[in-house]
């Protein structure tokens, strides 16, 4: 008993395993591990197995082993490359977006006003509210005949604005506008959350030495929030990377597959065409891109660091 | 910009040491620049929810006023739409698979994720810690290929069960990351003496960590039971007919030849606003919430 409060207390190497093992922790964890590798650890092992088979699912003809075959198709898939550096634009254009928008949105509500704590729960509302439906609502609002937006362009003297989800340039910059209003709050917040813990001093001391709010941002601030504002840009990547169910829900991939992410692409090759096989290569190699771009960042994180 | 207020200390310190009453220094400084930063953050913040409004709006629209251009801001408001959508297309069987799903998701994982977070916040169990991330950064599709293959086999496409089980994905990471850091936060010594007074690991779980996070473990299961509810993917390729969820059935309102405008607003709007509500009560953790990983995509 005594010695089992001690490890609570201080849980130290050389008592575990000097004394029985203790089971209890692992015995706590057991179910939760055994669920996720049931429907997750498992399925991306098989995952693996089927990326190297032809297979499909409607039909008599089984599985059938046929090594990297699929890998080597995605380099001659014309679909598949254009999707990739569509996913690539769409990520790049989101970011350029989210991170300068939010932490403008942030700088603006860290100031100290009444009600700054009701809007800041206020902007948490377009993050959570169901993506399909709010889909649904962006394509009414942005109808080319009795859409809000037509109107909104007509107060401002365009009488005929694009039509921005058929339009083949504008199609994926709508599309990322539409993110970017779900998620710039997102990172809104977790810049403010990087402001409210940044040490006063150096910003006494930049007063102190007359330093307009200019300077006190461009050389305090911004260093000071870099980290909070990498955290930021990573979970955008990973996000952005897999966009799926606004591009579905508002334009299908379309008009052609001008606006199709891969992780679109990924689904229909799968669950449309029915080819399974394939469809998980694809998979595998999105999951392999969002790990790199993860990765690149968490080392530049480190080096900017060091 | 931002910094205009930080070094408030002094003022602070200032009107602490003068017997006077403790003025707002927003409103002793209340210059046209202030006031014009006040209301930039406000049109800012409403600029975000005007899609919400204007959504909220329209499912009070007929037909007619929908149509109208330019856009009607007043107009006689009706309940036609909302009958609409209780009328057609099963709405209520849909909103009933969602509540089913969704509950089912954060029950199962409050039940594996409590322990387990427990776990790794007293012991340091970090064997989760690979599959969270996993889940964080594959793609929602990654797990559903092999699901659906696998679910298939056993004759679970379309049912309850692989729609809760595939929503643990997302549901038990969010868990484990949430109560990890809401029972680190209990203080040790009171499970320290429990223990003393003979109360078993799972005792002390149940009696003394559990109440004592109970508001975290509220605010966890809100915020899984959005994940769950918001999500389309899985439920796209894992439902059928009859466990469809609402994010995939309300696809259904936008038609090839029609589109009922209204009633899309009004479906939109019941779908949404019992998720606005749940989170504006938990919107201190959203962002914790998010950073964990609530979308599957």
């Amino acid at each position: 008993m005594a010695e089992t409060i001690l490890t609570l207390a201080a849980p130290s190497r050389a008592r575990t395993t000097r004394r029985r093992h203790d089971w209890t922790p692992d015995l706590l964890i057991a179910p939760a591990l055994l669920a996720m590798i049931f429907v997750m650890g498992f399925p991306l092992l098989y995952l693996g197995y089927m990326s190297v088979h032809r297979w499909s699912l409607i039909g008599f003809s089984p599985p059938r082993f046929i090594g990297l075959a699929n890998f080597a198709a995605l380099a001659g898939d014309e679909r598949f490359l254009s999707s990739l550096t569509r996913t690539l634009y769409f990520t790049a254009l989101g970011l350029a977006s989210n991170l300068p928008a939010g932490l403008g949105i942030a700088l603006l509500l860290d100031q100290k006003f009444p009600t700054r704590n009701l809007l800041r729960a206020l902007l948490i509302l377009p993050m959570v509210a169901t993506p399909a439906a709010m889909g649904l609502v962006w394509v009414v609002m942005l109808d080319p005949s009795l859409g809000i937006v037509r109107f909104l362009f007509g107060l401002i003297g365009i009488q005929h604005p694009p039509l921005w989800l058929s339009n083949p340039a504008l199609v994926v910059p709508t599309l990322v506008f539409v993110d970017a209003w779900m998620w710039t709050p997102m990172v809104a917040l977790i810049c403010m959350a990087g402001l409210a813990s940044l040490p006063a001093d150096p910003f006494e001391a930049a007063r102190v030495d007359g330093a307009s709010a200019w300077q006190r941002f461009r050389f305090i601030t911004f260093p000071l929030l870099t980290p909070t504002l990498v955290v930021a840009a990573m979970l955008r990547i990973m996000d952005l990377l897999k966009v799926i169910d606004i591009v579905y829900v508002m334009t299908g991939g379309g008009p052609g597959h001008l606006s199709e992410t891969t992780n679109l692409y990924n689904y229909l090759v799968a669950m449309s065409y029915d080819k399974i096989g394939y469809g998980s290569t694809v998979a595998l190699v999105l999951f392999a891109l969002v790990l790199l771009c993860t990765g690149v960042l968490v080392r530049l994180r480190r080096m900017a660091a060091e | 910009m931002s910094t205009t207020v930080r070094p408030a200390a002094p003022e602070a310190v200032a009107s602490g040491s003068q017997p006077r009453i403790r003025r707002r220094p927003w409103l002793r400084r209340a210059s046209l620049r202030r006031l014009g930063l006040v209301l930039a953050a406000w049109v800012v913040v409403a600029a975000f929810l005007a899609p919400l409004a204007w959504m909220v709006l329209g499912s009070f629209k007929t037909t007619v006023d929908f149509l109208a251009y330019p856009p009607v801001w007043l107009f006689p408001p009706t309940l036609g739409n909302y009958a609409n959508v209780f009328a057609d297309n099963n709405f209520p069987g849909y909103m009933l698979n969602s509540t089913i799903v969704a509950a089912g998701a954060t029950l199962l994982a409050l039940f594996l994720g409590i322990p387990a977070a427990y776990s790794v916040a007293r012991w340091r169990r970090t064997a989760l810690g690979m599959l969270l991330l996993a889940a964080r950064m594959a793609p929602g599709i990654a797990f559903l290929i092999p699901l659906f293959v696998m679910f298939l086999s056993l004759h679970l496409v379309g049912s309850y069960v692989s729609l809760i089980a595939s929503h643990l994905i997302f549901t038990l990471p969010l868990t484990v990351w949430m109560m990890v850091g809401f029972i680190e936060a209990v203080p040790l010594e009171i499970e320290q003496a429990a223990r003393i007074d003979g109360c078993t690991v799972v005792g002390v779980l149940f009696r003394i960590v559990a109440p004592l996070t109970a508001q975290g473990i509220a605010a966890t299961a809100i915020l899984a039971f959005i994940s769950s509810w918001n999500n389309f993917l899985f439920a796209l390729v894992l439902s059928n007919e009859h466990t469809k969820t609402l994010p995939v059935a309300v696809l259904g309102y936008i038609g090839y030849n029609s589109i009922q405008w209204g009633t899309l607003m009004a479906a939109a709007t019941l779908i949404t606003l019992p998720v606005l509500v749940l989170a504006l009560c938990v919107q201190r953790y959203i962002v914790r919430g998010l950073i964990a990983g609530a979308v599957a995509g």
